[in-house]
């Protein structure tokens, strides 16, 4: 049982720490929290199914295909959902453009794509019982994200022009970085990020347009719990909200898991509104 | 030219009796336009695609027939989208609006919880497939009749299956948080308890968590010899039967027809995960012990291959329900025409109405048409054409 848990509790946990992720390199690059991020990781499993499962391509392609389509929507949810909000961001028009759009894509994905789960298809040919590819496979697609992230911010000079956006993005302007295309790359990269975390799990959560407002849910709570923009907070807080969600379906079972799940959740955000791993925010006085 | 007031009144009183004398003439030719609510897209909509191939092939066949008396029937269609709040829209803007005679649907129950206190207000004569118990009542709605089987008789028939055929006393019953999953538990657990079961697991889960591996060993631990699942979502089913096949658990399901479909079939990780898995369904669209449809059943099968209707993704009984809710309502119409009160008059004295699906009947006091021994457990593996085996246990 308590194998059971852990296994599933992280590969679960995975995939909420790499949405959580996804809304982290959108909010580090336009102060933004873009809602689309569960859309994404919709769009991973339905993305993979159509083009393997569907059409038969090779797992490599179908990839390929999916992770361009998701940095195809992070581009748009800039140009359409973000951008034009940019100048009145203390108006949290994002919260609406954003969810605007991921709505509509998910409305859009019903439709054609249908509103029952579809299968995702093995990626690999091989059997195991109690370490099967579904659990393994978000575990590994997180742990290539974070060493990716790691080494793009630390190693190359166009993650350090992210970092510096980030940081400050009128200084970096007055540094003379094109901070318009860095936000969009940026947009791309979480979208591909949003895109593998769907994708890595499409076997535990099928191909189903229903898991976007699921995942927008839950992916939310690692950034939140983590802190805003810290991505390691994301994963610590998405490992721990995986295996604390799986912890409570055993233990209560049912709705009162997840009535647990944001038990939990409301009271860490009352005694630290800052998130676990964040840091408290200086006020000008 | 001056015109006296004699020759005015003249001119009017021919202009009257020749607009009275055309109606009838334009009337006996307008269509008799049939308000339908279907959900053809939403979570709920593998039901609704199914019933809709069925309506859409009577109503070509009713119409080809010169329909009645001369006039067609008219589907008025509103997508419900499985969303009760457009499902209200929908009825509001047929009986206000288009002004139908008579409304099929919603064809879910979340749906009809909605929809029918509204088409009572409007003296709307519904004929609705819907299993919720409430959904019917012949005081309180009396114009809406239900040509499917309640929940009762669905638990009733599951439950009966498991203690009294397969003699398993201690059972889970786990369900999604739809308002049906929610209902189902709580009518049915009582009723197995009343026939001597123990109810050793029950529970209401979100039919999107991606692991229900918890769930069922807390069935297993608690002693479960039977999982009665309750929901229309073939994910969540599918997760059920496949997390049962990877533990190697060898204990029978029994339950909602969605376990049998396509979609569910088309999401298990390995065909054999499919065996003792057992879902309800109804005895006039099943194979019988010999392998053998009902004769009518078999020359409506015809009747779909001949019209090309795809039977792959979807059940027999919800085409044959589709198909036989516009005949019936036809039929009506044919002996009493369209006069809502006449309409329900004529129902409430149907006697034994021969649908593919089952025959129906209505009174006065009971407006649940299908026959309790109707509603039979088949084995899922055993789909073909849309239609199942008799599950093990059952006669000829």
């Amino acid at each position: 049982m308590v194998q059971s848990i852990v296994l599933s509790g992280v590969a679960v946990g995975c995939i909420y720490a790499l949405i959580g992720i996804t809304y982290n390199v959108m909010f580090s690059a336009s102060r933004v929290f873009s809602f689309t991020a569960g859309t994404l990781g919709m769009l991973g499993g339905v993305l993979g199914s159509l083009f393997m499962a569907r059409m038969g391509l090779p797992v490599l392609v179908g990839l390929i295909l999916a992770l361009a389509g998701g940095a195809l929507l992070g581009i748009a949810t800039e140009i359409v959902a973000v951008r034009p909000v940019l100048r009145s961001l203390d108006q949290h028009l994002y919260v609406l453009s954003t969810l605007a759009l991921a709505l509509m894509v998910q409305q859009f994905t019903a439709i054609e794509w249908g509103t029952d789960a579809r299968p995702f298809p093995r990626l690999f040919d091989v059997a195991s019982r109690n370490f099967d590819q579904r659990f393994w496979l978000p575990m590994l697609a997180c742990v290539v994200v974070i060493v990716g992230l790691e080494l793009l911010y630390r190693h190359s000079l166009v993650g350090r022009a992210f970092l510096a956006i980030a940081e400050d993005t009128y200084a970096a302007r007055a540094l003379g970085l094109p901070e318009r295309s860095l936000r969009m790359a940026s947009y791309a990269l979480a979208g591909i990020i949003g895109t593998l975390a769907g994708f890595a799990g499409g076997e535990l959560l099928l191909a189903f347009f229903g898991n976007a407002p699921m995942l927008t849910f839950y992916g939310f709570v690692p950034v939140a719990l983590g802190g805003m923009g810290n991505n390691r907070g994301a994963v610590i807080a998405g490992l721990l909200l995986g295996l604390f969600q799986q912890a409570a379906n055993f233990l209560v079972g049912g709705i009162f898991a997840s009535v647990a799940v944001f038990g939990v959740f409301i009271i860490v955000l009352l005694a630290r509104p800052e998130g676990l791993a964040g840091a408290a925010a200086q006020r000008r006085v | 030219m001056t015109l006296t007031r004699r020759q005015a009144l003249k001119s009017a009183g021919a202009a009257v009796v020749a607009s009275s004398l055309a109606k009838p003439a334009i009337a006996a030719k307008d269509p008799i336009p049939i308000g339908y609510l279907p959900a053809l897209t939403g979570p709920s909509s593998s039901t609704g695609i199914g019933i809709n191939r069925g309506i859409l092939l009577a109503v070509k066949e009713i119409n080809d027939a010169g329909g009645i008396d001369g006039r067609p029937l008219e589907l008025i269609t509103r997508d419900t989208q499985s969303d009760p709040t457009k499902a209200v829209n929908g009825a509001a803007e047929l009986t206000r609006g288009q002004n139908v005679s008579v409304v099929f649907g919603p064809v879910n129950s979340g749906e009809s919880l909605a929809v029918v206190p509204l088409l009572a207000r409007t003296n709307t004569p519904q004929v609705h497939p819907c299993w919720v118990d409430t959904l019917t009542d012949a005081q309180k709605y009396p114009m809406c009749f239900r040509n499917a089987p309640t929940n009762q008789q669905i638990g009733g028939a599951a439950n009966r299956y498991v203690v009294e055929v397969l003699t398993r006393k201690k059972v889970a019953v786990i369900s999604d948080t739809t308002g049906y999953g929610t209902a189902s538990v709580n009518a049915y657990v009582p009723m197995l308890k009343a026939k001597g079961a123990e109810v050793v697991y029950q529970g209401n889960v979100d039919a999107a968590n991606p692991d229900l591996k918890p769930e069922l060993l807390r069935m297993q631990s608690a002693g479960a010899e039977a999982i009665m699942p309750w929901s229309v979502n073939a994910g969540f089913l599918s997760r059920i039967i496949n997390t049962r096949g990877d533990m190697g658990w060898d204990v029978p399901i029994v339950g909602q027809t969605t376990l049998g479909s396509g979609q569910t079939k088309a999401l298990l990780e390995k065909p054999e995960y499919w065996a003792k898995v057992y879902p309800n369904n109804f005895r006039p669209v099943c194979y019988a012990p010999g392998g053998k449809l009902p004769d009518r059943t078999t020359e409506f099968l015809g009747r779909l291959k001949s019209a090309n209707i795809d039977m792959g993704d979807t059940l027999l009984w919800w085409i044959a329900l589709g198909y036989d809710s516009p005949r019936m309502i036809a039929q009506a119409m044919k002996a009493v025409g369209t006069e809502p009160a006449k309409l329900v008059g004529y129902l409430n004295t149907l006697k034994g109405f021969p649908g593919v699906y089952g025959d129906i009947a209505f009174s006065p006091e009971k407006h649940d048409g299908y026959p309790d021994e109707e509603v039979v457990m088949v084995e899922a593996n055993s789909l073909k054409d849309g239609a199942f085996n008799l599950a093990p246990g059952y006669n000829a």
